[in-house]
């Protein structure tokens, strides 16, 4: 029941952002274009399904990998404040990319993913490593993770220093979080890396909620614990590794969507990962139409925005958990 | 009895709205070693922190000297009273000295020089502690019992007439229990102190102790010397233990041996 | 001479080497010898005209903004008994930042003697934020909750700054160079109005560095050995204020000086804050000088200061986090 409501929300936001824009276009001939009806004007149809269409056809699935990865990674650090963007995975994602990106200019659409996936594992890897001492906390995971993600951060800045300026400005503008470059030669990269990690996580669902329970009680019943949380850090990486290839750095969202998914479905992984998935596309498709709308013709990058309305978010949980 | 110099007059101690202490009427004899004891919660570290003005009163008051404590400065107040707090920070990257040291703060004015009686009194808490061969160690790096020590030199270098110490034998093996102790016994023997600590053995504190004052939930159920406080009726209301109290050979002041606990 | 004393010495001609190394690096090739020419006795050739408008002003960022971070973040350390505790790391730069950039793109402040002032009332409102969130509910501020609020409140801030630079082109190009944490192009008109703050807040600093490792103690133990906790935090945190707000409206949001070098300097010599404010301070200038001089002169790259200092800033705090016996469970 709450998953359909989260669907129609997801649908409400997907057509919303068809319609609006320069040129809005009625909810009515939004549908009629995407359903290939003859009554709807020409201009119309092109606004939406080749202006529009691919670039919320992003919003949304990059806000779903975005919103799995961030419960795969709460559920392995066992903390509830730790997502990819803030631990750092996204941006280890996006330094990789940059380094070659500031060389080379572009890159073919099929290299990117192996990059940023690449960035994001050895970000996972290298978290792990420093927070390791006789076991880890989730304390100190953020912490190192924090520390890193400021590393990562001065490091895509240090290398754009040696770039070229052209290529500089255009990583800027991909680092900053932004779906401007949306194509529809993209989406099937961003399909076939964040689909099959996020179904195996969905498919994984008990393991998971085991993991989050500790160490000793998923041992005891027999998991496998390090291989368990293996296998899930590189689903988790694959779906970071997606979405900042497609879309940069977006913050927050990662953090925010399965709160609000654990709000209304509660903790089991089974019912918490859809429910994220689809709160994490609503929520990114919404930032993306404010991105697009506050200062038009300008537009501001979606991360920013995801980061402006997931900060108060964030302060929220910390004064949630003041007496923890 | 002497007149009391540091008195708790129908004191009322909350946290928000969750009373601790209620109606507590105390008088601290000078001159003299008083022993607080009582089941854990029942309000004695609060108590302490209120005498030593940490703590202001919902209710009632804490009176010095006549006045309320309250009405004097912090400064001025810690030139009368030192505490011993229960945690104390881990000094990061500070020697004894240092730390010590800083025990002369109400001593010194915002800008004032250090003094030639600042490092007297530096120099006379570290012998009592026997720090001396310390005193260029950092905190950080010693020992539970030598950092208790430091920290308990360090409110001796006050050199405050009363002393208030909350739990200052807790994490030191027992040597260090019985030189923390004596110590204490000594500061008051021999330097007329006043002293009043926070204990958990009740044997050790009925030893050392001139006068005990046992707590529960908030009151005092028995006070006075140890051989009136340590008995088994008041081991009974106050820690719900069964417990016989044999007379120590040495000393003949009580000794407790708990044998079970018994249901409220 | 005792070890204190030596080191101070020796960071005071560091940065004095620094600084010469700094004169004498850049586009246009000065030596050494014409560089201690121009600046001790100034011409009007073009060697001075260099000298004074673009290589001086910029040394003296570098130093001013470094001690002040220097001393900040050694103040905050004892006040909030964080050893994560720093104005980069707290949110505070990036309030000053914020309420500077907006004070010039939306209400069209541009008198230095003005912006400095935004500069405080950003620090300031940063800080209290900072510290509230941080230390509600019963356990106090946490080391990570302090760092997990700071880091709320600055990225929260920066993207608010990023946003009025997109939006506002004219703005941006006349501080690009500054958000970026970057001393290039700074002049001596922009540096001299905010000085005197500097140096009141040093002062200041300096003369309360007893206070401050009183307040080190903890609150309790402050109080019961006479200090008033709550006005000593009061002052601390004006001084923090004072000393950011002048190093953000002098070299922009500069990160981790004020971690780095209060932890060296605790862990080379230890001791109180009488002993750690003054070298702090010292060792920050040397700090941020190094880190503004260095790739230029090495690399013949003008990477900005505030990148060189995470680079280098960032691998400290994960060593400290992962080491500091304060960070634990």
């Amino acid at each position: 029941m709450k998953l359909a409501l989260l669907c129609a929300l997801v649908a409400l936001a997907f057509i919303a952002a068809l319609a609006l824009g320069d040129q809005p276009v009625p909810p009515g001939e939004v549908l009629g274009a995407l359903f290939g009806s003859e009554n709807v004007p020409a201009p119309s149809r092109i606004i939406v399904t080749e202006l529009r269409l691919p670039r919320a056809v992003t919003a949304l699935l990059v806000g779903a990998a975005l919103a799995v990865a961030g419960t795969i990674a709460q559920a392995v650090m066992r903390n509830p404040l730790a997502d990819p963007g803030i631990v750092g995975i996204n941006a280890g994602a996006a330094l990789a990319a940059m380094v070659v990106i500031v060389q080379v200019g572009s890159l073919p659409e099929t290299a990117l993913p192996w990059l940023t996936f690449t960035g994001a594992l050895a970000m996972a890897a290298l978290i792990y490593a420093f927070a390791w001492r006789q076991g880890t906390t989730g304390t100190r995971i953020i912490l190192v993770g924090i520390g890193l993600s400021a590393l990562a951060g001065a490091g895509a800045s240090a290398i754009s220093v040696f770039g070229e300026p052209a290529y500089v400005q255009r990583a800027m503008v991909w680092l900053a979080g932004s779906l401007q470059d949306s194509r529809w030669e993209k989406l099937p990269h961003l399909l076939g890396w964040s689909l099959p990690p996020a179904l195996f996580a969905w498919a994984a669902a008990r393991e998971l909620d085991l993991i989050a329970m500790g160490d000793d009680v998923a041992q005891g019943r027999g998991q496998p614990v390090n291989l368990a949380r293996a296998l899930a850090i590189l689903a988790c990486a694959m779906l970071s590794g997606a979405a900042v290839a497609a879309a940069g750095l977006v913050a927050f969202v990662g953090l925010a969507a399965p709160h609000i998914a654990r709000a209304l479905t509660g903790p089991r992984h089974a019912r918490l990962i859809p429910a994220a998935a689809l709160v994490g596309a609503a929520l990114l498709l919404t930032a993306d139409i404010v991105a697009r709308r506050t200062a038009p013709p300008l537009q501001l990058p979606v991360g920013l925005v995801t980061a402006l309305l997931g900060a108060p978010f964030f302060a929220f949980l910390l004064w949630k958990r003041r007496n923890d | 009895m002497t007149d009391p110099r540091l008195a708790a007059h129908t004191l009322r101690l909350a946290y928000g709205a969750t009373p601790v202490i209620e109606g507590l009427d105390l008088a601290i004899e000078p001159g003299r070693f008083t022993a607080l004891v009582g089941p854990n919660g029942c309000g004695k570290s609060t108590l302490l922190r209120a005498l030593a003005g940490l703590h202001a009163p919902a209710a009632g008051q804490v009176v010095l000297d006549g006045a309320s404590i309250a009405r004097r400065s912090t400064r001025a107040l810690a030139r009368e009273i030192g505490l011993l707090a229960q945690s104390a920070s881990p000094a990061e990257g500070m020697t004894v000295e240092e730390l010590v040291a800083q025990g002369r703060y109400p001593h010194r004015s915002v800008l004032g020089p250090w003094r030639d009686r600042d490092q007297q009194a530096v120099e006379e808490a570290l012998a009592l502690t026997s720090l001396i061969s310390l005193r260029h160690a950092l905190v950080d790096r010693l020992s539970g019992g030598q950092r208790q020590r430091a920290w308990i030199a360090m409110v001796l270098a006050q050199q405050s007439t009363i002393l208030l110490l909350d739990e200052p034998t807790t994490y030191l093996d027992l040597a260090h229990q019985v030189e923390v102790l004596g110590l204490m016994e000594r500061l008051v023997k021999e330097h007329g102190a006043t002293v009043v600590a926070v204990l958990h053995d009740l044997s050790q504190a009925a030893r050392h102790a001139d006068t005990m004052v046992a707590l529960k939930a908030g009151r005092i159920i028995a006070s006075g010397r140890p051989s009136e406080v340590v008995t088994p009726e008041v081991l009974r209301t106050a820690f719900n233990v069964e417990a016989t109290v044999l007379t120590d050979p040495d000393t003949g002041t009580p000794l407790c041996l708990p044998r079970r606990t018994v249901p409220e | 001479m005792t070890r204190t004393a030596a080191c101070a010495l020796g960071l005071v001609l560091l940065i004095l080497l620094v600084a010469l190394w700094s004169l004498a690096t850049g586009a246009a090739g000065l030596s050494v010898a014409e560089a201690a020419r121009a600046l001790l006795a100034p011409g009007e050739g073009r060697a001075d005209a260099i000298l004074w408008q673009v290589r001086l002003p910029r040394v003296v960022a570098a130093i001013v903004a470094g001690a002040a971070l220097g001393a900040a973040g050694a103040i905050m350390q004892a006040v909030t008994g964080n050893p994560l505790a720093e104005p980069g790391l707290l949110g505070v730069n990036a309030g000053a930042a914020f309420v500077v950039v907006l004070a010039l793109s939306v209400f069209g402040v541009t008198a230095s003697a003005a912006l400095i002032w935004c500069a405080f009332g950003g620090a300031g409102s940063a800080a209290v934020l900072v510290y509230a969130m941080a230390s509600a509910g019963r356990g106090g501020g946490t080391p990570i909750r302090l760092v997990l609020a700071g880091v709320i409140v600055a990225t929260f801030l920066g993207a608010l700054t990023t946003a009025i630079l997109l939006i506002d082109s004219q703005t941006l190009d006349a501080v690009r160079f500054w958000t970026a944490g970057s001393l290039k192009g700074r002049q001596l008109a922009q540096i001299l109005p905010v000085l005197p703050y500097a140096a009141l807040s040093l002062a200041a600093a300096l003369v309360f560095a007893r206070q401050f490792t009183t307040l080190s103690l903890g609150g309790d133990v402050a109080r019961s050995i006479g200090q008033n906790p709550a006005l000593w935090r009061a002052i601390a945190a004006c001084c923090v204020v004072g000393l950011a707000g002048s190093a953000v409206s002098i070299a922009g949001p500069l990160g981790f000086v004020g971690l780095v070098v209060p932890h060296m300097v605790r862990l080379t010599l230890g001791g109180g804050y009488g002993r750690i404010l003054p070298l702090s301070i010292l060792g920050g200038a040397a700090l941020t000088l190094l880190a503004d001089t260095a790739p230029r002169a090495l690399l013949s790259v003008d990477m900005p200061a505030g990148i060189t200092l995470a680079l280098i800033g960032a691998p400290f705090f994960i060593w400290l986090a992962r080491s500091h016996g304060a960070v634990r469970g």
